[in-house]
């Protein structure tokens, strides 16, 4: 149990946290669960997780304030992050980055719809 | 410079009055100028003449200098004072240099001494015709450019070197909130027009001589009627020898366009968290229980849900090319445009494509002139013009075709195409192929993935910057996509 990688997922969306944890739990990983980023701040002072999955759009506290928070703090600032993001950056050869290219300083990003096997391999490469 | 052709009004018959108190002159006069088709009116002396001229207009008025009552001398002032349109020629009874010259320094624009030959009389009337044309020419000009630019509902300010105010149109001043005193030769700075526009006047200034680019911003302003969201956009403005000589403004009022852009950005993230929001954890809740994580799975369900996962997944791409396209449209309203060089843009399109077609054994061609003058545009939008042009011609095209880009100067305009040996268009398809979710559905293109989005994203991005696309097609030979852009020098 002990030897096992701690994974947080923090998304609103309960579903699809459950199969993220399912799919997570299946490759061997213990998984922690929080629906908003109040909560996963609180997840991760009672017991510190190997890697955040964070989601961007969350009621209460965003992913992305979250993610600063982590990042510029001195305890959890190693701590890897990967931002799930709705944005694509499918037109960032146009103009118009106001909804997306906002700068974070999240480790790795996603952006959705998610590929499960890509996310399972940036989540390996990340724990290295 | 472009030469502007002059329009030429039917001109009237120019009235001429002949002012002097001997009547041989007068009627040797009257005789010349009426054979030369001039309407003569004469009177006999100062007096009268200055009544007819209260009366009715003269283009060219002949008046003696010496004459009992009101001298020549009189006549020339009042005219001067009171009819600028008027061009007057002294006749100087006695050829002294000195009355002629104080005469022209009192606003008389040429003289003819007596004695004088109907040849002599016909060239300095012709002058005189000459020069009232062109006065005339520059007041309906002027006249003309001023209703212009007052009845536009955008705001339009003219400044010169020095920023100092050469015409600012009622709707400037009503967006600025200045309803005072004219305007007209104050420093820009005197008026409350903001940092930031005072900021592009200074760039636009410093601008170099051989670029052009139009400068924009969107100021906020809090004024009377509440806020307002103002696009401005300023470009210098040259002389003759191609040195900036000012400043033009433009402001546009798109508070309104500002608050439906609002709207629909909102609908838009609505759509983004509401609808894909749940589409995605479907998608993986499908992914986990085709791992078979939830339990092992038929044949036959994991057929069916593979299916279900594939229709998924169009849905997904199609909502994201929708928002795609409805974030593109709300950008472009304010996008800033300039000089693009098109030909190498068309270059790197060209040589960044290449590979995509070498997959279908199909040839990219580009044929752009030597020198291709710059277009006014959004460089990343043309981009995503040609590339989505080149991709298209490339998809709907057999192996073994050729894709030709080609360009050229068109009247203002800068004009490319993009033309394959394709499937073609067919003709009751053509004109909707711009349309949103259009797509030409045969047994060609059926098995092409797309969302018929691609051509109406083009179809945005032209229309944005005042140019236009067509299509002509051939079904089985080809189609041929033709773009005119304006062009960054006019």
């Amino acid at each position: 149990m002990s030897d096992k990688k701690l994974i947080l997922v923090v998304d609103d969306d309960i579903d699809l946290v459950e199969a993220l944890a399912m799919k997570l739990e299946s490759l061997n990983y213990a998984v922690a669960k929080a629906y908003d980023g109040v909560e996963g701040f609180d997840k991760i002072k009672s017991r510190r997780p190997d890697l955040v999955i964070l989601d961007v759009m969350m009621p209460r506290k965003d992913g992305y304030q979250l993610c600063d928070e982590l990042k510029k703090s001195d305890e959890y600032k190693d701590v890897p992050v990967i931002l799930l993001t709705a944005v694509t950056d499918a037109i960032s050869s146009t103009n118009y980055t106001h909804m997306g290219g906002k700068t974070t300083l999240a480790d790795d990003f996603v952006s959705k719809p998610i590929d499960l096997d890509k996310l399972m391999e940036i989540v390996e490469d990340n724990l290295r | 410079m472009k030469e502007t052709v002059p329009v030429v009004e039917e001109p009237g018959r120019s009235k001429i009055l002949v002012v002097d108190d001997e009547p041989r002159i007068r009627d040797a006069c009257r005789m010349v100028l009426s054979e030369e088709g001039f309407e003569v009116a004469l009177a006999a002396d100062g007096n009268e003449g200055v009544q007819m001229i209260r009366e009715e207009h003269f283009d060219v008025i002949l008046v003696d200098l010496m004459m009992p009552v009101l001298s020549g001398f009189e006549v020339l002032s009042y005219v001067r004072e009171s009819h600028p349109d008027t061009v007057v020629i002294v006749i100087t009874g006695y050829a002294t240099l000195e009355h002629s010259i104080n005469a022209m320094k009192r606003g008389a624009f040429d003289f003819i001494p007596k004695p004088f030959t109907p040849d002599q009389l016909r060239a300095v009337v012709a002058k005189a015709i000459k020069y009232n044309r062109a006065l005339q020419d520059i007041a309906d000009t002027n006249s003309r450019l001023k209703t212009m630019v007052n009845r536009l509902t955008d705001g339009v300010m003219a400044s010169d070197r020095d920023k100092k105010v050469v015409v600012a149109n009622p709707a400037f001043l009503h967006l600025i909130d200045y309803h005072g005193e004219p305007v007209r030769g104050r420093a820009v700075t005197d008026f409350d027009i903001g940092e930031q526009l005072l900021t592009l006047i200074d760039q636009a200034l410093v601008m170099p001589d051989d670029t052009f680019t139009e400068l924009t911003a969107e100021i906020t302003r809090t004024g009377e009627g509440g806020e307002r969201i103002v696009r401005a956009t300023c470009v210098p403005f040259r002389g003759r020898n191609g040195v900036t000589i000012g400043t033009i403004t433009v402001l546009s009022d798109i508070t309104a366009l500002k608050e439906f852009d609002r709207i629909r950005s909102d609908f838009v993230s609505m759509v983004c968290h509401e609808v894909r929001s749940p589409m995605n954890s479907m998608m993986m809740q499908l992914k986990v229980v085709l791992d078979g994580l939830a339990g092992e799975l038929s044949g036959r369900q994991r057929e069916i849900l593979e299916r279900v996962s594939e229709k998924m997944n169009g849905l997904t791409t199609m909502v994201s090319e929708l928002l795609d396209l409805s974030r593109l449209e709300s950008g472009l309203i304010a996008s800033e445009k300039s000089a693009v060089n098109m030909a190498e843009l068309f270059r790197e399109q060209i040589a960044f494509h290449e590979a995509n077609g070498a997959r279908k054994e199909i040839t990219l061609t580009l044929d752009v002139p030597e020198s291709l003058p710059p277009a006014l545009a959004n460089q990343r939008s043309m981009e995503e013009v040609v590339t989505n042009l080149i991709t298209n011609a490339i998809k709907y095209s057999p192996e073994g075709s050729t894709v030709r880009l080609m360009a050229r100067i068109e009247n203002e305009y800068l004009r490319f195409s993009v033309r394959d040996n394709g499937y073609g268009i067919p003709e009751e398809d053509l004109k909707r192929i711009f349309d949103r979710f259009y797509r030409v559905n045969d047994e060609n293109t059926r098995a092409i993935v797309g969302t018929g989005l691609g051509l109406a994203i083009v179809k945005s991005i032209v229309d944005a910057h005042h140019g236009s696309i067509k299509v002509t097609s051939t079904p089985g030979s080809g189609s041929t996509f033709t773009v005119l852009l304006p062009l960054a020098d006019i």
